[in-house]
């Protein structure tokens, strides 16, 4: 504990230039996306159907909004649903996991063979600082499994952007191997040694037009300001108490580290953790587990952001690809339903206290309000001050935008 | 054939029966193809770049400077032939193929397993397979089968044992390894997307294999089987139950005598045979395993499609079908008769992946620079050789030849390479942080760059030469097997003047920065 404190004491020395300072802090807006994988059930979150055949075991509470109920599994976020923007009324077409993933973290389906970045990637070219050495974009998973996430995980995230706006990635207790200068080299001369690698490597990307040794230029370009910033990385740094409130979970404790990485100038956070949430068997049981820690994270996070005076400025997405069948399969699972799902916001210009869409008795289908990937992107977008309907202009690139079909936000939901 | 129908119907006709070389099929068929699509091939690569290419590829290193100028100074006009015959004849070659069969088959592990690999015999009978060139289709049955009818195939029970008892692993493996397919998503339910994939298909192999269990004999570990058990029913999403009948894809359900549900069969000795091999565990009259080899396995139109597929990804960077191991309805490949064309030319030859390779290596494709013709020139065009990155074993071969002019496979630079970078045929290239840290901070790494110190080996030979163009040539030429330009030549001594006071330091770290550029991080 006593290194981790003297680490961060040292990091924090960084930013004693007071230009360097307040550029760090300066208010532009963040997000923190806390990815569901493999998809909750909206009916143990969000979208409860208390008293029907199918709804599940768990029931419904009263919330701090007149009227609205959520999962009995969510006592903590009922208690802040006066902050939160519910929408119940998702319904998108990918029905599998690779494709539903692809599009909800790009926002639209693929356009072989084009790739569309990520959200991360195009909040991070847009709002971030790229000459920080604090990583703008982060991917937080302490799990290198995952199914068709890790397949998922393996390819392109940047897409068109280029690898520069990919994430780091990190996660687990293990942080990050190899982030810590070894003693038989000078600075000076890593550094030194540094610029002449590039010097040889860029040679080779221009001349061949490589965008494998654009992403690995692009992955070397940023060793020097992650070593910088090594203890943001370190859990063991984090207050005790902070670590408790959280939650001992890998992903409750992620996501602390994610509000400390957006605090140190991060500017998108990616909170995953596998593909946990694929309950095709023993759905009531693995939901018991999962949603009451996501419930606790939400409520802790947005009260964190919203003490600290950053809940303006960041937006918390929690979500996954899809939601879970209304009627339970033969091993009391839900299987994969995209037709009709939940998922809630908090934050940077969305406004609280807000439920919108509905689905109807079974949550079959939506009967108000229905929107998909395209309007939450947009919302998304036009929420963090980023213009949703741009055209993406890159050479050898057809006419792409970044919401396609000029497809509206939800208007409900911001403020 | 009695098992083309859905591959065949997939595809439309296969134009079977064509006499001809296989190289000479496959510069027609994809320069027929640049002539529809309207894509302009990239040109033909000069003999520099073709001997490292080369080198990599079939020998899993660079070349030596001296290899190099051997065939540079080749004047006939059948140089590259004849250095692809030499390569594909060479230790190297198997040595490199073993490396790449090992992942593929049975996926990167922690140095303990690769020990207990290496201890029984399987890392020894990927090499002898590759080495003497033995028929892919006999590969996979001694695989399948587990029996090792000798010493020397000893290592054929490790696919099977080292996955022990875990038969939907095995299921999950041999799927892809064997038939090109992936089959995890078959597990709950029939594939969403290839409908030709089936629940009953997936439970049907884990089946097959379900009576295996792991027996250390005086023989070594072999892989036993049971005459009784391995009966359950799975369950589809909709919550009716299907009995795991043998089945796997088109090949038809193996009748089996199935017990009623509460009936316990007993274990008894009639159900045995002794094994051939005195101290083998006995096997049974009824084999599932040797039903899945003779019923499911052999003469499977997958089986050769999967390896044409495979190979062609090996060595030109992704398959004709992308994901090279997802062969499925869902993934049409981008020239359906070619690797029609392939695969029944692979089968006919009797599984010779070496002439498979060869064959590949030889087409003008294979050939064509690695600069990318225009952004919109789409990959699956193979209209220029696709760019791909050093696997940990072809890397560590190469940094060690760089340094110290020779090369250990079990050096600890393998070790520690192969723990960091993984995969040997990723889909597409995203270079992790990670991997730059490691180059950047390793203690191994840093450890073995300066202990290189040897008085015959690289950073004492660039210090003995006598002019800074020299010593720029030496290092530009052993690591890229290229001339050093200019601004190289400047750049390089620029840094050794800042740094005269500590030579070896400063050479070492400027070939710290050549064996971690992209130039050399890459195969182009």
């Amino acid at each position: 504990m006593a290194a981790g404190a003297a680490s961060v004491a040292s990091f924090n020395g960084l930013f004693s230039i007071p230009a360097l300072a307040e550029e760090t802090k300066r208010r532009g807006k963040k997000c923190i996306l806390l990815w569901l994988c493999g998809a909750p059930s909206q009916f143990d979150t969000w979208d409860p159907k208390p008293g029907t055949a199918t709804g599940g075991p768990f029931g419904a509470i009263a919330t701090n909004l007149p009227g609205i109920q959520i999962s009995s599994l969510m006592p903590r976020c009922a208690t802040l649903m006066d902050k939160l923007a519910v929408i119940r009324s998702m319904s998108t077409k990918p029905n599998e996991h690779f494709q539903g993933i692809d599009a909800l973290t790009r926002g639209d389906q693929p356009r072989p063979p084009f790739t569309r970045p990520i959200l991360g990637s195009v909040v991070a070219q847009q709002l971030g600082q790229l000459d920080s050495p604090v990583p703008q974009f982060v991917l937080l998973d302490p799990c290198p499994e995952g199914n068709e996430f890790k397949a998922f995980k393996a390819g392109n995230w940047a897409g068109w952007l280029g690898a520069e706006y990919g994430p780091v990635r990190a996660g687990g207790d293990y942080g990050i191997p190899n982030i810590q200068q070894l003693d038989t080299i000078s600075d000076g001369d890593h550094a030194d040694r540094e610029a002449l690698r590039k010097f040889f490597s860029k040679k080779y990307e221009n001349d061949y037009r490589s965008t494998a040794a654009a992403s690995h230029n692009a992955a070397f370009d940023r060793v020097q300001g992650l070593m910088s910033c090594a203890p943001l990385f370190d859990l063991d740094s984090l207050p005790e108490a902070d670590r408790e409130r959280y939650g001992r979970g890998a992903f409750a404790q992620h996501a602390l580290q994610a509000r400390h990485l957006i605090e140190n100038g991060s500017t998108f956070v990616m909170v995953a953790n596998g593909m946990p949430w694929d309950n095709h068997v023993y759905q009531h049981e693995m939901h018991q587990m999962l949603v009451p820690e996501l419930d606790n994270v939400m409520f802790q996070l947005v009260n964190d952001l919203d003490q600290r005076g950053m809940l303006d400025d960041t937006l918390v997405i929690a979500m996954g690809e899809f939601g879970r069948t209304p009627w339970l399969n033969d091993a009391r699972g839900r299987d994969h339903y995209p037709t009709a799902w939940s998922l809630a916001m908090a934050g940077a210009g969305i406004r609280g206290g807000v439920v919108h869409g509905a689905t109807d008795a079974l949550g079959v289908e939506v009967i108000e309000g229905k929107v998909d990937n395209r309007n939450l992107f947009a919302t998304i977008f036009q929420t963090l001050g980023i213009d949703p309907h741009e055209e993406y202009e890159l050479p050898g690139l057809p006419t792409f935008h970044r919401v396609e079909d000029a497809a509206e936000p939800i208007r409900e939901v911001l403020a | 054939m009695r098992l083309c129908s859905f591959i065949l119907v997939l595809l439309g006709c296969v134009p079977r029966g064509i006499a001809g070389d296989p190289t000479t099929q496959i510069n027609s068929q994809l320069s027929a193809a640049w002539q529809e699509r309207k894509v302009q091939p990239a040109e033909r690569c000069d003999d520099r770049t073709f001997v490292r290419r080369v080198y990599l590829d079939l020998a899993g290193r660079i070349p030596t400077r001296e290899e190099s100028r051997t065939f540079l100074a080749d004047p006939r006009d059948d140089r590259r032939q004849t250095l692809v015959e030499r390569l594909l004849g060479s230790e190297d070659h198997a040595q490199h193929f073993a490396d790449l069969f090992d992942v593929i088959l049975m996926g990167r592990a922690d140095e303990g397993t690769y020990q207990r690999r290496a201890r029984h015999g399987w890392r020894a009978f990927l090499e002898t397979a590759f080495r003497e060139n033995r028929p892919w289709d006999e590969v996979a049955r001694q695989i399948l089968i587990a029996r090792p009818s000798d010493k020397e195939h000893d290592g054929a029970v490790w696919f099977l044992y080292e996955r022990e008892d875990n038969y939907q692993a095995i299921a999950e493996a041999v799927a892809p390894a064997f038939f090109g397919i992936r089959i995890e998503c078959a597990q709950c339910h029939d594939h969403m997307m290839a409908d030709e994939i089936e629940q009953a298909h997936y439970w049907g192999l884990v089946a097959f294999f379900n009576r295996g269990k792991n027996e250390d004999t005086p023989n070594g570990p072999r892989v036993a089987e049971s005459a009784v058990g391995g009966f359950s029913e799975f369950a589809n999403l909709e919550g009716s139950s299907t009995p795991n009948f043998l089945t796997f894809l088109d090949a038809g359900t193996v009748a089996e005598e199935r017990p009623a549900k509460e009936v316990k069969r007993s274990d008894e000795d009639r159900l045995y045979v002794s094994a051939e091999v005195p101290g083998d565990p006995r096997e049974p009259i009824f084999s599932r395993r040797q039903k899945f080899v003779t019923q499911v396995l052999d003469g499977h139109p997958l089986l050769a499609r999967a390896m044409v597929n495979r190979v062609w990804a090996i060595l030109m960077a992704r398959g004709i079908v992308h994901p090279h191991d997802e062969i499925d309805s869902m993934h049409p490949p981008s020239h359906p008769d070619l690797l029609d064309w392939l695969s029944d030319d692979f089968a006919a030859s009797g599984f010779d992946v070496r002439r498979l390779v060869r064959s590949i290596v030889l087409s003008d494709a294979y050939q064509l620079s690695a600069r990318r013709p225009t952004q919109a020139t789409p990959p699956d065009s193979f209209a220029w050789y696709l760019e791909r990155p050093l696997t940990a074993e072809q890397l560590a071969r190469s940094i060690q030849l760089v340094l110290r002019g020779s090369f250990q496979n079990d050096a600890s630079v393998v070790e520690d390479l192969r723990q960091q970078i993984l995969e040997v045929l990723p889909d597409t290239v995203e270079v992790p942080i990670g991997d730059a840290l490691f180059f950047s901070n390793h203690a191994n790494l840093d450890a073995f760059i300066r202990a290189s110190d040897g008085d015959d080996q690289l950073i004492a030979g660039v210090l003995a030469c006598e002019t800074a163009d020299e010593r720029a040539e030496r290092l530009i030429e052993t690591a890229f097997g290229r001339s050093p330009t200019e601004s190289e030549t400047s750049a390089i001594t620029a840094y050794l003047d800042q740094r005269s006071e500590r030579p070896e330091e400063a050479v070492a770290q400027i070939v710290w920065s050549l064996i971690t550029s992209a130039e050399f991080r890459f195969n182009h």
